[in-house]
């Protein structure tokens, strides 16, 4: 373990680390664009740049520690190389910051601010290029914000395996571009070179001009879309900045879905599926009790059901993989021993999504299979002869094989063909507006907390076993 | 491209496994050579017999300006306008080949017998002004000797 004092301080480092990877270690950031924990070393943007004692200025990111060295990354002579090299790295880019959705959590921005400041010292007009250069139909690339350090088209190449993008042309022409057989727009990673990019140079479709990002706020979540469980931040409107008057739709929406990086999961990287959550969660939702098909109030609705499953004789549960742990326990204590129970698959995967791949995407599309079937066994849900009722918690329930004469209950949050045909249906909250744990297939627990309140009418699953148990009956 | 590969073989022989994207270049050069252009298939026969990624081929193709993309007439004039061809009178020789074949440099005549390309220095600086047709330098050039190349080259 070779010592090396970073701004005077010792610091332990590992034989094989780089200055940049000890100092980071130590809680000493040192400015850099094209540097990436978990991409390779290009060394091109030149920002990393540090003093050595006796061997003068270099770039960390590549600098192998050496036991002894003494590093300056806030000298002089650092400060003033690092100040060349953003007017350099600025020299044809907008600055225009007013319209680029990156603002508040840009690099640059933050250099800039903080080591340059000043306008171009250059005479000569910037070169002009493409603002919406479509890369895929999820991303666009801005080619004058670009600083061509390279982060997107390493991450194709070393992590998504998809070999999508490289950089084209040279010097003042090149521009990272797409290969022409549509790696790119196939690749199922193809979002992380949102968060990568260390300028506002490439922009997720979804999100453009949606929002500033300092109106937003994230909180941590799960994927729910296969069993990976990969942490997430959710991010949606700020309590203080919810809109009054104008598209207060907003204020409930999801903005956007950035990874939350997990060592024990899935790293820095979440998957496109992950990236599209607002597609399943702004689905129609079940906000309306209902009894034989009719409104009812919550209450009503409960007591009905609570009767199905005191009087039912050979009563059946299809158990929902999208449970948290705490919901699937409550399950299993209030309603395990009354009904046969079996675990459901709500989701299938759809058409044309990704299987499964080596890198986080597994078969199996719903977060929380393996507590469920931890607690209810891995039997295929069947329904002996004679099945009287059938509750349905979840989606993912084909009505025509209920069982004739068996009457349905369902605990739901979207409308289904499930719920169409339900004989009382019980509008459930969804992973976004109640807090739980999520088991994913290696066995790793991750937290989930709500961002959303629950809307009008809809009840907390976990809330209405014991109800529907009739423990509390009154 | 097909018929290429076996001299594609001997360079791949001379490297250590697993670097085929060092043959990108040369394969690429050998290919414009045998057909005077890179076409659509030969990227896709290359990509498939390297085993590279095609963004691969694709970048270099891009880098390398020399690379075509494009069929170009029988004979490439190619005129050097440096420094040095430029104090010489390269321009005035760009002129003359303009009017004579009619067409603007980047273009090809419709017989598809010429292409001009104004380049930059060919290396030959002593000898200005100069220019290429297709493997070949002509030095020292003028107006005149112009005119007796394209008779050579069955100008009409």
């Amino acid at each position: 373990m070779p010592t090396i004092y970073i701004d005077g301080r010792p610091v332990e480092a590992a034989e094989d680390q780089t200055v940049m990877q000890a100092a980071r270690a130590a809680g000493v950031e040192i400015p850099h664009f094209c540097w990436h924990p978990a991409l390779s070393v290009p060394g091109n943007c030149r920002i990393c740049m540090v003093e050595v004692e006796g061997k003068g200025t270099d770039i960390a990111c590549n600098m192998p520690v050496k036991a002894g060295m003494k590093v300056f990354t806030n000298s002089d002579e650092v400060v003033a190389h690092r100040k060349a090299i953003l007017q350099l790295t600025l020299l044809n880019h907008p600055v225009d910051c007013g319209i680029c959705d990156k603002a508040g959590e840009c690099t640059l921005q933050d250099y800039h601010y903080r080591y340059n400041g000043e306008p171009s010292v250059s005479v000569d007009a910037k070169v002009p290029a493409t603002k919406f250069n479509e890369l895929s139909d999820r991303i666009v690339l801005d080619n004058e914000r670009c600083i061509l350090c390279s982060r997107c088209v390493r991450f194709t190449r070393e992590v998504s395996g998809s070999n999508g993008l490289g950089i084209e042309h040279r010097a003042d022409h090149s521009r990272v571009q797409p290969s022409s057989d549509g790696a790119f727009r196939g690749d199922p990673y193809s979002d992380n070179v949102v968060d990568l990019c260390p300028v506002g140079a490439l922009l997720s479709r979804r999100f453009l001009y949606r929002s500033r990002v300092w109106y937003l706020e994230p909180t941590p979540s799960v994927c729910p879309g296969c069993e990976r469980g990969c942490t997430i931040n959710v991010w949606h409107r700020l309590e203080d900045w919810k809109l009054k008057s104008v598209a207060t739709k907003e204020n409930s929406r999801i903005a956007r879905v950035t990874p939350l990086e997990n060592p024990a999961v899935n790293g820095p990287w979440i998957c496109n599926k992950g990236r599209d959550l607002a597609d399943l969660f702004e689905r129609p939702r079940t906000t309306q009790a209902k009894v034989g098909g009719r409104p009812a109030e919550i209450d009503e609705a409960v007591a009905a059901a609570r009767r199905l499953i005191a009087t039912a004789t050979r009563p059946v549960a299809l158990v929902s993989s999208w449970g948290s742990n705490e919901e699937l326990e409550a399950f299993a204590r209030h309603l395990g021993g009354r009904l046969a129970c079996f675990v459901k698959a709500d989701h299938r995967p759809r058409e044309g999504e990704v299987l499964e791949d080596g890198l986080l995407i597994k078969a199996g599309k719903n977060p929380n299979s393996r507590r469920a079937r931890e607690l209810f066994g891995d039997a295929a849900p069947s329904f002996a002869p004679g099945t009287d009722l059938v509750l349905c918690w979840g989606e993912g329930f084909d009505p025509a094989l209920l069982p004739a004469g068996a009457k349905l209950i369902v605990i739901g949050s979207f409308f289904d063909a499930a719920t169409d045909r339900a004989d009382v249906l019980l509008p459930a909250s969804t992973q976004l507006e109640r807090d739980g744990h999520y088991t994913n297939f290696e066995g790793v627990v991750s937290a989930f907390a709500a961002c959303f309140p629950r809307p009008a009418g809809v009840a907390d699953a976990e809330a209405l076993f014991g109800l529907l148990a009739g423990e509390d009956a009154t | 491209m097909r018929h290429l590969i076996p001299e594609f073989e001997a360079m791949k022989k001379r490297l250590p496994p697993g670097e085929n994207g060092v043959l990108v270049l040369p394969c690429l050069k050998r290919i414009q050579e045998d057909r005077g252009y890179v076409a659509d298939e030969d990227i896709d026969g290359l990509v498939e017999y390297l085993g590279v990624p095609r963004i691969q081929v694709e970048e270099v193709l891009s880098f390398y300006g020399m690379l075509r993309r494009a069929p170009i007439g029988r004979f490439h004039l190619q005129v050097c306008h440096n420094v040095s061809c430029s104090m010489h009178g390269a321009e005035r020789l760009l002129d003359r080949l303009q009017s004579r074949l009619g067409i603007a440099p980047g273009q090809t005549t419709p017989d598809g017998r010429f292409t001009l390309s104004r380049v930059e220095c060919l290396g030959s600086c002593g000898t200005a002004p100069v220019l290429m047709v297709n493997e070949r330098y002509y030095e020292l050039q003028s107006e005149p000797l112009l005119d007796v190349l394209l008779e050579e080259l069955g100008k009409p």
